[in-house]
């Protein structure tokens, strides 16, 4: 059986970020008793332990972090990828996210200002994938 | 509860490479009979036993029990570590003495992982693994690029690391790669994970390690100069992607203060260092937060040869991950006890009195111990 690398968006525990990406949308987690936004997804509040949460859209702008280019697949799924880019981004509101960064030929650098697109890779699936700004 | 005071009393090792056709546990075994014999005691003096399970073993694989069934021994204390790398499992052993569960306890490790084909490529759906940051050669090339935007670290600097523990790797029969590696070398080899070339990047290794610890009290008795265990710290970060600047991991200072000020010594006492390196990334930071040369100074100081052979900081003297063998920081306390036992041969440092052994589990947690032929 082939390995089903393409995450379950209907799992209830994530779906609506997966639902948020579809619209073109980045959807977190915010904690309704203390406002802190969540990511990765998890079933209580990282900071004040509440498991009241509701999900939120939250601005797709960041900063990037750093970024590491894989010039190996070092996992066989990404043989036929190389050469591509993982970023880590700062979002303006808080949360860090790791992300394909689109292939650019403006200079990367961390420091620079990122921007979410949304890109299909399956049908039902879309990614976020961060295009310096 | 005062930490009572420990002590190093025997040392063993397995082959270093590939052992095909024998099982972790069955490593680890071998491991403890040299240890043992190393100590020059009966199993019948060991009355404790720590074992940790290998990295990436599948299913049951290097428990206490097991091994103490292998070994024999009934020992009254006994415990397994799901992440148990030299330091982890040493501080527990050292914690287990001083509550009084023990007073000899015996760690030992081993694994076949290269044997067995383990991928250390990431998970499958899992958010990192979705994103394609697989490996650990992702996240330290994502490090290694942070410290080269922010302080001018060049590729040539961090080369240094690795080419530094293949020169001491070279004076060492145990090592795997010890064909030399020159500056050039490094530099002309290909990418893995930009900015990190292979040399960057550990080795995946077969072997076995093992050591026996007792109280200071006992340790005057054993046939081997004991090493004395002077000070134990650790910090976890657990926090993940919830502290900023995780992948630079400036946790590892909170340990460093700690261990230290423990012993009521500094990074200037140090005759010798061990730092994990499952990449050259992890002992530039460790250099730094240890506080071997200052937040952001560790390039310079590299290419200044410091670390080297004839240096003035001997890093790694075994060769490290990146040039002796993938034992999981193990070999590097074995290499520093025998170090402090002036067993070292041509590459034995004169003079050695004091060594810090340190080592993180990535992001997660860290951990360092600080060696000592001196009692006191």
């Amino acid at each position: 059986m082939a390995e089903n690398k393409f995450p379950d968006v209907n799992d209830p525990a994530t779906a609506p970020f997966w639902k948020g990406t579809r619209d073109g949308k980045i959807v977190v987690q915010a904690c309704t008793k203390c406002g802190y936004l969540r990511w990765p997804p998890g079933p209580i509040c990282n900071e004040c332990l509440s498991s009241e949460t509701e999900w939120k859209e939250i601005s797709p702008i960041g900063t990037l972090w750093s970024y590491a280019v894989y010039h190996r697949a070092m996992n066989p799924r990404f043989k036929d990828e190389i050469p591509y880019t993982v970023a880590l981004v700062e979002l303006d509101d808080g949360p860090r996210m790791y992300g394909r960064l689109v292939a650019t030929t403006a200079k990367v650098e961390p420091g620079v200002r990122v921007r979410a697109a949304f890109q299909e890779i399956e049908p039902g699936v879309t990614f976020v994938y961060w295009e310096i700004k | 509860m005062t930490l009572a005071k420990t002590a190093i009393i025997g040392i063993g090792a397995t082959e270093q490479g590939e052992i095909p056709g024998q099982s972790a546990n069955e490593i680890a075994a071998r491991a403890a009979v040299k240890a043992i014999e190393d100590a020059g005691i009966d199993k019948s003096a060991i009355d404790g036993l720590v074992t940790c399970k290998p990295p990436m073993a599948p299913g049951k694989v290097g428990t206490d029990e097991d091994i103490g069934q292998l070994l024999g021994i009934n020992p009254a204390f006994a415990s397994t570590l799901e992440y148990g790398p030299g330091a982890f499992s040493l501080h527990l052993a050292v914690g287990a003495i001083s509550a009084g569960l023990a007073h000899t306890i015996l760690l030992t490790y081993g694994t076949n992982l290269r044997s067995a084909g383990a991928s250390f490529g990431g998970g499958t759906r899992d958010w990192l693994t979705l994103a394609g940051l697989v490996h650990i050669a992702g996240p330290a090339a994502m490090a290694a690029r942070r410290h080269m935007h922010l302080y001018g670290t060049t590729e040539e600097q961090l080369g240094w690391v690795s080419v530094a523990q293949r020169e001491w790797a070279q004076n060492n029969p145990i090592a795997i790669f010890r064909e030399p590696m020159s500056i050039a070398d490094y530099l002309a080899s290909p990418y893995v994970v930009e900015p990190l070339r292979r040399p960057d990047l550990t080795m995946i290794s077969d072997g076995g390690a093992a050591v026996i610890v007792t109280t200071a009290e006992r340790a005057k008795d054993f046939k081997k100069p004991p090493v004395y265990i002077q000070s134990i710290a650790q910090q976890s970060a657990m926090r993940s992607d919830q502290n900023p600047d995780k992948l630079m991991r400036p946790w590892i200072k909170d340990i460093a203060d700690r261990v230290f000020a423990n012993a009521g010594l500094g990074p200037r006492d140090m005759d010798l260092v061990y730092l994990q390196d499952a990449t050259s990334v992890w002992v530039l930071q460790m250099l730094e937060w240890y506080g071997f040369c200052g937040v952001g100074e560790a390039g310079p100081f590299l290419q200044e040869g410091h670390t080297r052979p004839g240096g003035s900081l001997p890093v790694n003297t075994n060769g490290g991950q990146l040039s002796e063998c993938y034992m999981w920081n193990w070999m590097h306390l074995y290499e520093a006890v025998r170090q402090l036992r002036k067993e070292c041969g041509s590459r034995q440092i004169a003079d050695v009195e004091v060594a810090l052994h340190a080592q993180t589990h990535d992001f997660y947690k860290g951990a360092a111990t600080i060696l000592s032929t001196h009692a006191g």
